[in-house]
C-alpha cells in the first residue's frame, strides 16, 4: 500500500512507531514478567538504579521502580486509547451530522463546542473526575468529555467543505441517500485529518491522565506514572530517579505518538512532490 | 455597525455566564457528598445531627430550585457568595488571586509568542534544512512533556542544583520588599513557572508560524512582490509575515481558556498563589461557591478575551467583517 | 539587435517531477516594440520559460543551460542583487490570477507605491500621486478611493488593471504577461487585451505574451512561437504560422479552436421533453445578527428542451447559468417556477417521489479533478448509479465495460483510481457515469472549460456523438460562445440571472438583437482573423 510505504519512509515516523510498539509490548507483558504487581516492597527505599535486581532503583516505599514503570504504562495506554476512541466516536458522529446538514443542528453543535472552549478544560476535568469519584473509568469519561469538541470541530469543517464538492453532488444526482453519501462518499475522504488528530489526542489524553494522578485524582488502586511522580515529590531532591524516570516515560510515550501523528499527516496528505 | 456588534458580543458573554452558572450548579450539586461530609470528615465527627445542622447552616437542605434561584439572584447583584471553607466572600478571594495568575499568563504568553514566532520563522526560511529539522524536533519535544514534570525538573536544575532562582511562591516570604526591589523579587520568582508554561505554547507557535509562513510563501502575491524588485527582507516582512500572522491571532485567542484557570498544574508545582491552586483547593474541599465563582469569572474573562482577539483579527485582515 | 534573446535555454525540474526538463533548448527572439506570443497547452513549459526570464523560478527549478540575453546582457550570469534591480524597472511581469497576485491585507495604493519606491528615491506622497495618475491611464475611475481600497473590494478586471499599472510604473522595456486574461470574463478579457495593445503602442514597449488561446494570438501578436513538452515546435510571424502552419501540432492546435462555424439547425422534433417556466432562485446571505442581503441568482427563467437537441446556456460568471442547471436537476431547490419533465413537475416533488425520476436527468460536471471520488475505483464510480437502482453488480459491471468503450476508454481502467487519469479522461469517466443510467436529459455544466484545447475538441465531439446516438436532450452550460456555436442547436444568453436573448445558434450569431450579446460576440478573441 502506497500510504504505508510513505509513512515508514520517514525516519521520525518509523522511530515513533517502533518506540510506541515497544511500550505496548511492555505494557502487555507486565503482568507476565512482574507477576507480583507494582505494590510489593522489595527492599530498602530510595536505592539508586544500577543494581541488577533494581535496574531503575526503588521508590520512597522501597518498591521496584522498573515494575512500577511497566504497570504505569498499562494505565496510561488504557486511558489514552479508550478516552480517544470515545472522544473520536462522539466527535465524528456529531461533527458529521452538523457539517452535512448544517442549519439548526450545526448551530447547536457550535454553541456546545464554544461552551467547552470557554470553560477551563482542566478544571472541568477535575470537577468531573471528583464528582464521578476518581477511578480509571471516570478518568476515561472525563478526558473523553473534554476532548470530543476538538474532533467534532475538525470533522464538521471537513464535512462542510466536502459536502459541496462535485463528486458529492454527483452522488446526489444518482439518487444516493444521505446516509450512503455520508458513509461511502464523504467519510473516507474526511478520514485523514480524523486519523491525525486522533493519534495526537492519545498523547494528550496520556498527559491529562498523568496530570490527574499527579493531583491525586487518579485511580487510587492503580499505580500510574503520574502518581509515581506525586508520591516522590518529597524525595525529589535526593533521589532524582524517582521523579525523572516516570516523567521521561510519559514524555517518550507522548513523543512517540506525536511523531506517529506527524508521519501520518505527511503520508495521508502528500502535498509536496505531486 | 462595529459598536452594535461589540454590544451584542457583550450580551452574549452574559448569556454564556448564565449558562455556565446553570450547568455548573447542577454538575456540582450532583456530586456525591457535599461540604458537610467533607467538614465532618475533617472534624472527626460523623453524627447525623451535626451534619444536619451544618447543612442547614449552608442552606443545603433547601430544595434544588430554591437554591438555584437564590444563587442566581445573588450573582446578579455581584455577590458570588461566601466560601464554605474560608468564610470569606468568594469574589474577594478570587480577586486576590486573579492578578497573580494573569501576571504569570501574560509573561508566559509573551515569551511563547515571541520565542515561538522567531523559531518558526527561522525554520520556515529554509524548509528541509538542518535548522528546520532541529526546530521541528524541539517543538515536538516541548509538546510531549508533561507540564508539571517539566516544572519539577526546571526547579531541580535551576533552584536546587544551580541555586540561581527561587523555587516557590511569588515573593520571598517575610522579606517585605517594596517598589523596584519588589518588582525584581517577583521577577525572579516568575521566571521558572513562566518559562515552564511558555515552553508548551512556544512549541505550538513555532509549528503554526512555520506552516503559515511556508504556505504563504507559495502564494502568487509573494511572486508579484519579488517581480516588483523589492528587497528580500521587505518581501519577508511586509508580505509573508503580515499574512502569516493572521492564523496566529486565532490561536492566541484559543489559548485564553487554557491559561485562565487552566494552569492548575504549574501553579501547584511552584506554589504560585493564583486561581489555579484555588481551583484545586475548591475541588478537593467541595467548596462549591468558590468553584462556581471561579467558573463564572473565568468564563467572563475568556469571552472578553475572545472578543478582543476577534477585533484584532478584523483589524489585521481587512477581508474580515465583524459579525460574520 | 533584438531586445530579448533566449538562446538554447534549458530549464531543469527537481528530481521528483514527472519529467526532467521543463524547457529544452528553447530559442526565441523578442524585438524592440514587438508583441511576441508563446502559445502552448498545459505542461508545455511556456510559463516556466517566462518565469526564468524574470529570475523567478520556483524552489528546485533551475536554468540548466543556455543564455537569456536582455539588452546585450546575459541575465543568467547576473548576481541576485543585480537581477533584483532589473525586476520591475527594466522587465516587468503580470500574472494570471489577479486576486491571488495582490497582497490581500495591504491597500492598493501602498502596493503600487512599493514598486515605485523600490527603484526611485521619492516620498510616499509623490509616489502616490504617480500611482494615481497611472491608475487613471489604465482606465480606472474613482482613483482616490481605489488607492485606499483592498484587493477583495475590486472586480477581476479592476485588479488586473492595477497589476498592469504596477508593472508599467517604471516604464520597463519588456512586459511579460503570463496568461493575464485566462481568469477573467470574456468581455473583461477583451478590454484588457485592448489595453495592453494600446499601452504597448504608446510606450514603445515590447510584450512577451504567454497564452493557450490562438484567438488571442491572432488578435495581438506580431510573431508567435508554439511550445510543446518543453520544446519550440514552430515559430515565425503570426501571418506565417496561422496562415500556413508547418508543424503537425500547430495544425492540430489551430484545428481544435472552436470556430463557431457549425451552426447546427434546430431539431425537427418540437415536442418538449423538458419545460422550465418562471424558475427563480434566491440566496440569502447573513445570519441572525447582521443585515441579510438577498441575491437573485436566477430570475424568472423559462426554457424548453426537445429530444436530440442541444440548448446552450451562455453567460459570464455571476449570470446564474450554473445555478439554473442545478435547479433543473434538483441539486438546489428553486424558490419559484416549475420544471416539467414529460409533464411531471420535478421542482417541487418530495425526495421520495423524485428519486425514481433521477435517472432520467444526469449531469456532467466542470472540474475533472473534483467530480470523481478520489477514493473509489472507476468501476465503483461508474456502477454506483445502477446499483442504487437495484441492478445486479455483475450486470452493472458488464454494462460499464460497454459504456466506457463508448466514451473511448479501455475496460482495464475500471480497477484504477481517478488520479491515474488525465483531465480529459476523467471527464469521459464522468460522462460514462451519467450515461450508465440511460438518461433522457443530459446537463453538461462547463464540461470542457478546464481542459486543454486539443482535448476540448475531442470531448466536445464525443458529447455531440453521444447525444446523437442516444437521442438525448442536452443542456450545455458554457461561458465560451465559440464552444456554444460548435455543439448547440439553440443558444440562450443569460446575464444577472435573466435571459437576455434566445434562439437558433445561427440567428444569434449572425443577427444578435441585444447589446449584451453583441458585446459578447465582439469580445471573442480572434474572431476576425481566424
Amino acid at each position: 500500500m502506497n500510504f504505508l510505504r510513505r509513512f515508514f519512509s520517514r525516519p521520525t515516523a518509523l522511530l515513533g512507531f517502533v518506540v510506541f510498539a515497544a511500550i505496548v509490548v511492555i505494557a502487555l507483558a507486565a503482568p507476565l514478567i512482574f507477576a507480583r504487581g507494582p505494590f510489593v516492597i522489595v527492599g530498602m527505599p530510595l536505592l539508586p538504579p544500577g543494581a541488577p535486581s533494581l535496574p531503575a532503583g526503588s521508590d520512597v516505599l522501597g518498591r521496584n521502580m522498573m515494575v512500577g514503570l511497566a504497570y504505569g504504562a498499562r494505565v496510561s495506554l488504557l486511558v489514552g486509547i479508550c478516552a480517544t476512541l470515545c472522544a473520536a466516536g462522539m466527535g465524528v458522529l456529531l461533527g458529521s451530522v452538523a457539517g452535512y446538514y448544517g442549519g439548526l443542528v450545526d448551530d447547536l453543535l457550535m454553541r456546545v463546542t464554544e461552551f467547552f472552549q470557554i470553560i477551563p478544560a482542566f478544571v472541568l476535568l477535575m470537577v468531573l473526575v471528583a464528582f464521578l469519584q476518581p477511578s480509571l473509568e471516570s478518568a476515561v469519561i472525563g478526558i473523553a468529555l473534554i476532548s470530543w469538541p476538538q474532533v467534532a470541530r475538525v470533522v464538521r469543517g471537513e464535512f462542510l467543505s466536502l459536502r459541496s464538492r462535485e463528486f458529492v453532488e454527483a452522488a446526489r444526482t444518482l439518487g444516493m441517500r444521505d446516509a450512503a453519501i455520508i458513509f461511502t462518499q464523504i467519510l473516507p475522504n474526511a478520514l485523514p485529518p480524523i486519523v491525525v488528530i486522533s493519534s495526537m489526542m492519545v498523547g494528550n489524553a496520556i498527559l491529562a491522565e498523568s496530570a490527574l494522578s499527579f493531583l491525586g485524582l487518579g485511580d487510587p488502586n492503580l499505580l500510574s506514572w503520574g502518581s509515581m511522580i506525586e508520591g516522590a515529590r518529597s524525595a525529589m531532591w535526593v533521589a532524582w530517579w524517582t521523579t525523572v524516570l516516570p516523567g521521561l516515560s510519559i514524555m517518550i510515550t507522548v513523543l512517540a505518538l506525536n511523531l506517529i501523528g506527524d508521519g501520518l499527516n505527511d503520508a495521508l496528505n502528500p502535498r509536496r512532490g505531486r | 455597525m462595529k459598536l452594535r456588534y461589540i454590544a451584542m458580543r457583550l450580551v452574549k458573554t452574559v448569556l454564556v455566564a448564565i449558562a455556565v452558572v446553570l450547568l455548573s450548579f447542577f454538575l456540582i450539586r450532583l456530586a456525591p457528598g457535599d461540604v458537610a461530609t467533607v467538614m465532618a470528615g475533617q472534624a472527626g465527627y460523623a453524627d447525623e445531627a451535626y451534619m444536619k445542622s451544618l447543612r442547614a447552616e449552608y442552606g443545603l437542605d433547601q430544595p434544588m430550585p430554591v437554591q438555584l434561584w437564590k444563587y442566581v439572584d445573588q450573582v446578579a447583584h455581584g455577590d458570588l457568595g461566601l466560601s464554605y471553607v474560608r468564610s470569606q466572600p468568594v469574589l474577594t478571594i478570587i480577586m486576590e488571586r486573579l492578578p497573580n495568575t494573569l501576571l504569570l499568563d501574560a509573561f508566559a504568553l509573551v515569551i511563547a509568542a515571541v520565542g515561538g514566532i522567531w523559531l518558526g520563522g527561522t525554520a520556515a526560511r529554509r524548509p528541509g534544512s538542518a535548522v528546520d529539522n532541529l526546530t521541528t524536533v524541539l517543538a515536538m519535544l516541548f509538546y510531549s512533556v508533561p507540564q508539571f514534570w517539566l516544572g519539577m525538573m526546571m526547579m531541580l536544575v535551576f533552584a536546587v542544583w544551580l541555586n540561581w532562582l527561587p523555587p516557590f511562591g511569588i515573593e520571598t516570604m517575610g522579606a517585605d520588599y517594596t517598589g523596584l526591589a519588589r518588582l525584581g523579587d517577583v521577577g525572579l520568582h516568575i521566571l521558572l513557572p513562566g518559562m515552564t508554561l511558555a515552553f508548551y505554547f512556544m512549541a505550538s507557535y513555532a509549528r503554526l508560524t512555520r506552516t503559515a509562513m511556508i504556505e504563504v510563501a507559495e502564494q502568487d502575491f509573494v511572486k508579484t512582490a519579488r517581480a516588483k524588485g523589492i528587497s528580500e527582507r521587505q518581501v519577508a516582512r511586509r508580505h509573508i509575515l503580515r499574512n502569516a500572522l493572521i492564523p496566529l491571532i486565532t490561536y492566541a485567542g484559543l489559548q485564553a481558556s487554557i491559561l485562565v484557570g487552566g494552569n492548575v498544574l504549574v501553579e501547584n508545582v511552584f506554589s504560585w498563589p493564583g486561581v489555579g491552586t484555588l481551583a484545586y483547593e475548591a475541588v478537593s474541599s467541595r467548596d462549591n461557591p468558590l468553584l462556581l465563582g471561579i467558573f463564572i469569572v473565568t468564563a467572563i474573562l475568556v469571552s472578553l478575551f475572545n472578543l478582543i482577539t476577534d477585533i484584532a483579527y478584523s483589524i489585521v485582515d481587512p477581508r474580515v467583517e465583524l459579525g460574520q | 539587435m533584438p531586445l530579448l534573446s533566449l538562446q538554447n535555454l534549458t530549464i531543469a525540474l527537481p528530481p521528483h517531477a514527472d519529467r526532467p526538463l521543463a524547457a529544452e533548448d528553447v530559442s526565441l527572439e523578442v524585438g524592440r516594440n514587438q508583441i511576441v506570443c508563446i502559445v502552448g497547452e498545459s505542461g508545455s513549459g511556456k510559463s516556466l520559460t517566462a518565469h526564468a526570464i524574470m529570475g523567478l523560478l520556483p524552489r528546485g527549478v533551475t536554468a540548466a543551460g543556455g543564455k537569456i540575453v536582455f539588452d546585450g546582457v546575459d541575465l543568467l550570469k547576473q548576481s541576485a542583487d543585480a537581477m533584483r534591480k532589473r525586476r520591475g524597472r527594466d522587465i516587468a511581469m503580470i500574472f494570471q490570477d489577479p486576486m491571488a497576485a495582490l497582497n490581500p491585507v495591504v491597500a492598493i495604493g501602498k502596493q503600487v507605491t512599493e514598486q515605485i519606491r523600490a527603484h526611485r528615491a521619492i516620498s510616499q506622497t509623490e509616489a502616490l500621486n504617480q500611482a494615481g495618475e497611472l491608475l487613471g491611464q489604465m482606465g480606472l475611475k474613482n482613483v482616490g478611493e481605489l488607492l485606499k481600497a483592498y484587493p477583495h473590494q475590486l472586480s477581476g478586471g479592476q485588479r488586473q488593471r492595477v497589476m498592469i499599472a504596477m508593472a508599467l510604473s517604471l516604464s520597463p522595456k519588456l512586459l511579460i504577461a503570463d496568461e493575464p486574461t485566462t481568469a477573467l470574463d470574456v468581455t473583461t478579457q477583451a478590454q484588457i487585451l485592448k489595453l495592453i495593445k494600446r499601452i504597448q503602442a504608446e510606450r514603445d514597449m515590447s510584450v512577451l505574451f504567454i497564452t493557450h488561446d490562438f484567438g488571442v494570438v491572432a488578435d495581438m501578436a506580431d510573431s508567435v512561437a508554439v511550445m510543446r513538452y518543453g520544446k519550440i515546435v514552430e515559430s515565425g510571424t503570426t501571418k506565417e504560422v496561422l496562415g500556413s502552419p508547418a508543424h503537425d501540432y500547430t495544425r492540430a492546435l489551430l484545428a481544435a479552436v472552436p470556430k463557431g462555424e457549425k451552426y447546427l439547425p434546430p431539431s425537427a422534433d418540437t415536442k418538449a421533453l423538458v419545460q422550465v417556466s418562471g424558475l427563480t432562485k434566491r440566496f440569502r446571505r447573513g445570519g441572525l445578527f447582521s443585515r441579510a442581503s438577498v441575491v437573485t441568482a436566477v430570475d424568472q427563467v423559462s426554457l424548453t428542451l426537445c429530444r436530440g437537441e442541444t440548448l446552450g446556456v451562455v453567460g459570464e460568471s455571476g449570470s446564474g447559468k450554473s445555478t439554473l442547471a442545478r435547479c433543473v436537476i434538483r441539486l438546489l431547490d428553486p424558490d419559484a417556477g416549475e420544471v416539467l419533465l414529460d409533464g411531471a413537475d420535478i421542482a417541487h416533488m418530495k425526495p421520495g417521489e423524485l428519486r425514481p425520476l433521477r435517472r432520467r436527468i444526469q449531469m456532467v460536471f466542470q472540474d475533472p479533478f473534483s467530480s470523481l471520488n478520489p477514493r473509489q475505483t472507476v468501476g465503483d464510480i461508474v456502477t454506483a448509479g445502477p446499483r442504487i437502482l437495484g441492478e445486479d453488480a455483475g450486470q452493472a459491471r458488464a454494462r460499464a465495460t460497454e459504456t466506457l468503450q463508448l466514451v473511448g476508454l479501455k475496460p482495464e481502467c475500471m480497477d484504477r483510481f481517478p488520479h491515474e487519469f488525465s483531465g480529459g479522461q476523467r471527464q469521459r469517466i464522468g460522462l460514462a457515469r451519467a450515461l450508465m443510467l440511460k438518461p433522457d436529459v443530459l446537463i453538461a455544466d462547463e464540461p470542457v472549460s478546464a481542459l486543454d484545447v486539443t482535448v476540448q475538441a475531442q470531448v466536445l465531439k464525443l458529447l455531440d456523438d453521444v447525444r446523437r446516438q442516444m437521442n438525448l436532450a442536452m443542456l450545455f452550460i458554457t461561458h465560451d460562445m465559440r464552444v456554444a456555436a460548435e455543439v448547440c442547436h439553440r443558444v440562450m444568453v443569460m446575464r444577472h440571472g435573466k435571459v437576455v436573448e434566445e434562439g437558433p445558434t445561427r440567428d444569434i450569431f449572425a443577427r444578435p438583437s441585444s447589446d449584451y450579446t453583441k458585446a459578447l460576440l465582439a469580445a471573442i478573441p480572434g474572431r476576425q482573423s481566424l
